[in-house]
């Protein structure tokens, strides 16, 4: 069998009339630009090996500490350290389902982009997504210029998802969600959703889907009732609702 | 940016792959032709120095998997067709090719890379895992049950990958 599927897709070939199609849409896009040098590109290599050689002489630490971190939300929750150089060193899962995922992955010393999208395009969370569950991303970290940059791609990866939040936060209250089991951003819906229900627990909303609490949250606030529908851009009642890459009060 | 000849030499390398890649995730001629610009257009302009053929080539499967699902995520893009467009006319004069093509086509969308990276380009799990940002027995599974499916619909022993 294996040799009747490669002989099958030998058969498939780009036909010359693409080829030329493409060189000539090329030709169009790249009219007036100069080419680079060659040799400043024959140096790359050599400033990537300069670069590990620093990081291996000492400077392990740089890499190795985590400057950011990118949690996400819909009911698997996780989270990605993210070193000074926008690379991803670790992935938590902050439930169960969260835990699964992270087992699923591999985006260790990914960029963080290329990380998120692969995880956002994941069985699970394309699935989830699909079927109108409520997508949270929250940045947080100590560089604020980095956790801007984080913030501004997050929310270009998200652009165009109706079901999908995304916000700043301080370190100090990320801590304080880590320090009761919880993502950033199942922390403020469990803040929220105390507020109107003081006997709900940290450990019923760490199983909860985004989706589930933000009903809940509408249900419960004064004159509210949960959508059925795919969200838009709305409030969840009492204060939470916030506008994309809003900043954490 | 990338010099003409490089361009060239790169669009020989790459188009039937490009072109394959692009086969088992989208549906149509002009798909197809837009991910030509997209990936070659980022070949361009991407200053990424590559340290060996297989790096390069490893960049062009991520990078054209990455613009087929961005473009497929364009919910107007989705509509179904007949395999005859998937494989652009003329389909394949061979019956046997055209009977393959169509049994790994048939799969979910989540078993056509494997087949397609482990069948045709030869990369092992842990290749395509770092590839794909796959756990490597993510990868393994989905290997095994397109297998299975491809064995009930094309018959034969599932050969020896």
């Amino acid at each position: 069998m294996d040799e009747r599927i490669r002989e099958a897709f030998q058969q498939v070939r780009a036909g010359e009339a693409l080829k030329q199609r493409t060189r000539a849409y090329l030709a169009q896009r790249t009219r007036g630009r100069p080419a680079a040098p060659a040799g400043r590109r024959r140096l790359a290599p050599v400033l990537a090996c300069l670069l590990v050689m620093a990081v291996l002489g000492g400077g392990s630490w740089l890499y190795f500490v985590p400057t950011a971190s990118i949690d996400i939300d819909v009911n698997p929750s996780l989270e990605l350290r993210i070193n000074r150089f926008d690379r991803v060193l670790s992935v938590e899962g902050y439930n169960d389902d969260g835990r699964e995922l992270a087992d699923s992955l591999d985006v260790t010393f990914w960029d963080y982009n290329d990380a998120v999208e692969a995880i956002l395009e994941s069985d699970t969370l394309s699935a989830l997504l699909a079927g109108g569950e409520v997508l949270t991303i929250t940045v947080a970290g100590s560089d604020q210029v980095q956790c801007g940059k984080i913030l501004s791609d997050m929310e270009s990866c998200t652009a165009g998802r109706q079901n999908a939040r995304c916000y700043a936060a301080a370190a100090d209250d990320v801590a304080a969600a880590h320090d009761l089991g919880l993502t950033y951003g199942k922390y403020r819906a469990y803040l929220a959703l105390r507020a109107l229900d003081p006997d709900v627990t940290p450990e019923e909303v760490r199983d909860m889907t985004m989706r589930e609490l933000r009903d809940r949250i509408l249900t419960l606030s004064p004159g509210g009732e949960a959508e059925s529908g795919a969200s838009g851009h709305h409030g969840w009642g009492g204060g939470y609702g916030h506008r994309w890459g809003a900043a954490t009060p | 940016m990338r010099s003409e000849q490089e361009v060239d030499t790169a669009i020989e390398r790459y188009a039937d792959m490009v072109r394959r890649l692009c086969m088992v995730h989208l549906k149509n001629e002009a798909d197809t032709e837009d991910i030509f610009q997209t990936v070659f257009l980022k070949y361009v302009l991407s200053s990424a120095a590559f340290e060996s053929p297989e790096h390069e080539k490893a960049w062009f499967i991520r990078v054209t998997i990455n613009a087929c699902r961005d473009l497929l995520r364009s919910i107007f893009r989705r509509r179904t067709v007949s395999l005859d467009e998937v494989l652009e006319t003329p389909a394949p004069a061979d019956p046997d090719h055209r009977e393959v093509l169509e049994a790994v086509l048939s799969l979910p969308g989540k078993y056509r890379d494997v087949v397609y990276l482990h069948y045709y380009e030869g990369y092992t799990a842990p290749q395509i895992g770092r590839l794909l940002g796959k756990n490597v027995n993510t990868v393994y599974t989905l290997l095994t049950r397109a297998k299975q499916l491809l064995r009930e619909r094309l018959g034969g022993d599932g050969g020896n990958g």
